[in-house]
């Protein structure tokens, strides 16, 4: 009796462990089948009280990196475990999810404009704003149905052996094929793209939206012949290993990488740089429920955010962060002042009304 | 129908049922969002029928895999001719060959053509160090790429199919020509091709449908100047078009159906696909 009753005890201090989230479901059943009782205890409220944050990015070495600079901070302070998922978090994967009943993700890494895209269909939930806390986040970083978790910038980057050590002042040089010879290349996914094709052509910062696409299309029409188009960031930057292109509208992190592994002979330029908000996004009837809201919450402290500047690049969101920057830091931070004084902002809520029928476009004219 | 025969039909009933199933009935689910999302009706082809990119998309693939198709064949059949030609052993070591890029997956191949064809590539290299070129030659990450990809993915596929037609031709009907005065040519041109359309049509559709939906060659080698149906489809799933995806991959379907279809009615055809000899 004493025996049962103390089984009993310590199943319900494991349980209270695992509602508190200082241990995870599986140590929880662990525990419990050593003491015998695995079986008195509904299979439901082991899901219904998940201790664990199931974060769900796009792989690679973002694993390792967002378990470090989101994952650990919180977990150091919660005591909820944070296993990130790299399978990538692709909106159609998010709605079949969803749609299934059977979504696995508490917090999804994609774009501002993924986030409104997801909430039209109503497969993501509002940012709960009771606990997140915006002000941590710089203005417009913080949305209904998503909050920057980093940032992160396309920018022209150049083989400077090939330019003979000329920067490129603008994109109105990507343009210049008599001062710059070579092939170029460009993203096949149209965010970002037809914005520096404007502002190339010169139209002003302020009237780049809504974007005039047919103006954009035949300035770009006589440079398809010198254009790739890359698909994926690993792509883009073998692009330019390869020598096969003299400039690029690449991502700022692999520009980075590039700059690194070629003692800056490839490097690139912040003139002119298109900014996009990355944003947390929570699915409808995410397992660990509003707990996430406390690890989104944390995810936004200046520490965690530094940690992933300098493990991946991608540039912090709280204006806190850019305090504590180095000055090796600043070089590769995207939202510095001194990065920012010509960058442009990529308009997410422009491209949550447009982008499916301006996608299609732009791959008809470039094919 | 015999008792055997409907013991024989009764064992295929599992595969059938499985096929049901796992295969036709979450297939026939997701197709059916063509005409469900986003609402009900046939919006989706409507859209399809007037959209310029659907056009060009289309026109993109069935060029392409024609131009695939034509190259194949040809590359094939003379694979094939020779192989018939060899003596075992050599033959054993040249079937060999031909099987070895099967194990290779579509990525690597991909990669391998891109290091090969590229600008600073080893084959514009070695062109260019020989003194044949003096500009690189574009060579990829357009159609030319694409079509070169895909001819090499498809090349085994035609080999074994057009291997299987020329070895079953009765080779009497060669000697019975020869015995007659017939130079080689005419041998090849009125005994050999004749004889060998049954092989190279069989051929000639499966390389032709097999390419009508390639993704991964087209995206990696054609580098967004080549786009594809099946690429295409997946752009509409990234959007969220689900009901535009589904309605394009109805219209794959019936295309490759159609093209089946059409062959089948020449009896020939038929018995090579039913796998009979020649009625």
């Amino acid at each position: 009796m004493s025996q049962s009753k103390f089984s009993q005890d310590a199943a319900s201090i494991a349980l209270e462990k695992f509602r508190s989230g200082e241990i995870d479901r599986r140590s929880l059943l662990l525990a419990l089948g050593g003491l015998g009782l695995a079986v008195a205890l509904k299979p439901s409220v082991g899901f219904a009280e998940a201790s664990e944050i199931v974060l769900c990015n796009w792989g690679g070495a973002a694993v390792d990196a967002f378990q470090k600079a989101f994952g650990e901070p919180f977990t150091r302070k919660s005591g909820t475990k944070v296993t990130v998922d790299g399978a990538g978090p692709s909106t159609s994967a998010i709605r079949a999810m969803v749609e299934a009943n059977a979504v696995t993700w508490d917090a999804t890494d994609g774009g501002m404009t993924d986030a409104v895209t997801l909430s039209k269909g109503g497969y993501v939930q509002p940012i709960d704003y009771k606990i997140v806390d915006r002000t941590k986040v710089g203005p417009g970083m913080s949305a209904e149905f998503g909050i920057g978790n980093y940032v992160f910038s396309n920018v022209l980057t150049y083989d400077s052996a090939k330019t003979k050590g000329v920067a490129p002042a603008g994109w109105a040089d990507f343009f210049d094929t008599e001062k710059f010879p070579g092939k170029r290349t460009m993203c096949k996914w149209v965010q970002g793209q037809l914005e520096a094709v404007l502002l190339a052509d010169g139209v002003p910062p302020e009237k780049i939206y809504p974007l005039d696409v047919d103006r954009a299309f035949k300035k770009l029409k006589p440079l398809l012949p010198n254009l790739i188009f890359w698909d994926a960031g690993a792509q883009s930057q073998q692009l330019f290993r390869d020598g096969e292109v003299v400039m690029g509208n690449i991502w700022h992190t692999r520009a980075s990488l590039l700059r690194k592994e070629t003692q800056e002979r490839l490097t690139w330029t912040w003139a002119q740089n298109l900014l996009f908000v990355s944003a947390w996004s929570v699915p409808k009837n995410n397992p660990a429920g509003a707990k996430v809201f406390d690890f989104i919450n944390s995810s936004l402290d200046p520490e965690g955010q530094i940690t992933l500047l300098r493990l991946m690049g991608n540039g912090p969101t709280n204006p806190k962060a850019l305090e504590m920057l180095t000055a090796e830091d600043r070089k590769i931070s995207p939202s510095t002042p001194e990065n920012a004084t010509t960058q442009f902002k990529v308009d997410p809520a422009y491209y949550a009304e447009n982008e499916a029928d301006l996608q299609n476009r732009y791959l008809d004219f470039i094919s | 129908m015999t008792t055997f025969n409907r013991w024989a039909f009764a064992l295929t009933l599992p595969a059938v049922l499985t096929t049901l199933a796992l295969y036709v009935a979450p297939i026939t689910q997701v197709l059916t969002l063509s005409v469900t999302d986003p609402r009900p009706g046939l919006g989706n082809y409507e859209g399809l029928m007037t959209s310029n990119a659907v056009a060009k998309v289309a026109a993109t693939t069935l060029n392409v895999s024609l131009l695939t198709t034509i190259f194949t064949i040809a590359g094939a059949y003379a694979i094939a001719f020779g192989l018939v030609h060899m003596r075992v052993g050599p033959r054993r070591l040249a079937m060999f060959l031909v099987l070895v890029p099967f194990w290779v997956s579509v990525l690597v191949r991909a990669f391998s053509w891109i290091t090969i064809l590229r600008r600073e590539g080893v084959l514009n290299s070695a062109l260019s160090s020989l003194g044949l070129i003096s500009e690189p030659l574009n060579l990829v990450y357009n159609r030319i790429g694409v079509v070169i990809g895909m001819v090499h993915y498809m090349l085994p596929f035609a080999v074994l199919l057009i291997f299987a037609n020329l070895s079953g031709i009765d080779r009497r009907i060669m000697q019975a020509a020869r015995s007659l005065g017939a130079r080689p040519a005419t041998i090849f041109w009125r005994i050999w091709l004749p004889l060998s359309v049954p092989g190279l049509a069989v051929a000639s559709v499966f390389v032709f449908i097999y390419s009508l939906g390639f993704l991964i060659t087209p995206a990696l080698l054609g580098a967004g100047r080549t786009v594809m149906i099946a690429e295409f489809i997946s752009v509409q799933m990234k959007t969220l078009r689900w009901g535009v995806a589904t309605a394009l991959s109805v219209l794959l379907l019936l295309l490759v159906a159609l093209s089946v279809l059409a062959l089948m009615r020449r009896p020939a055809l038929r018995a090579a696909f039913e796998g009979r000899p020649d009625p």
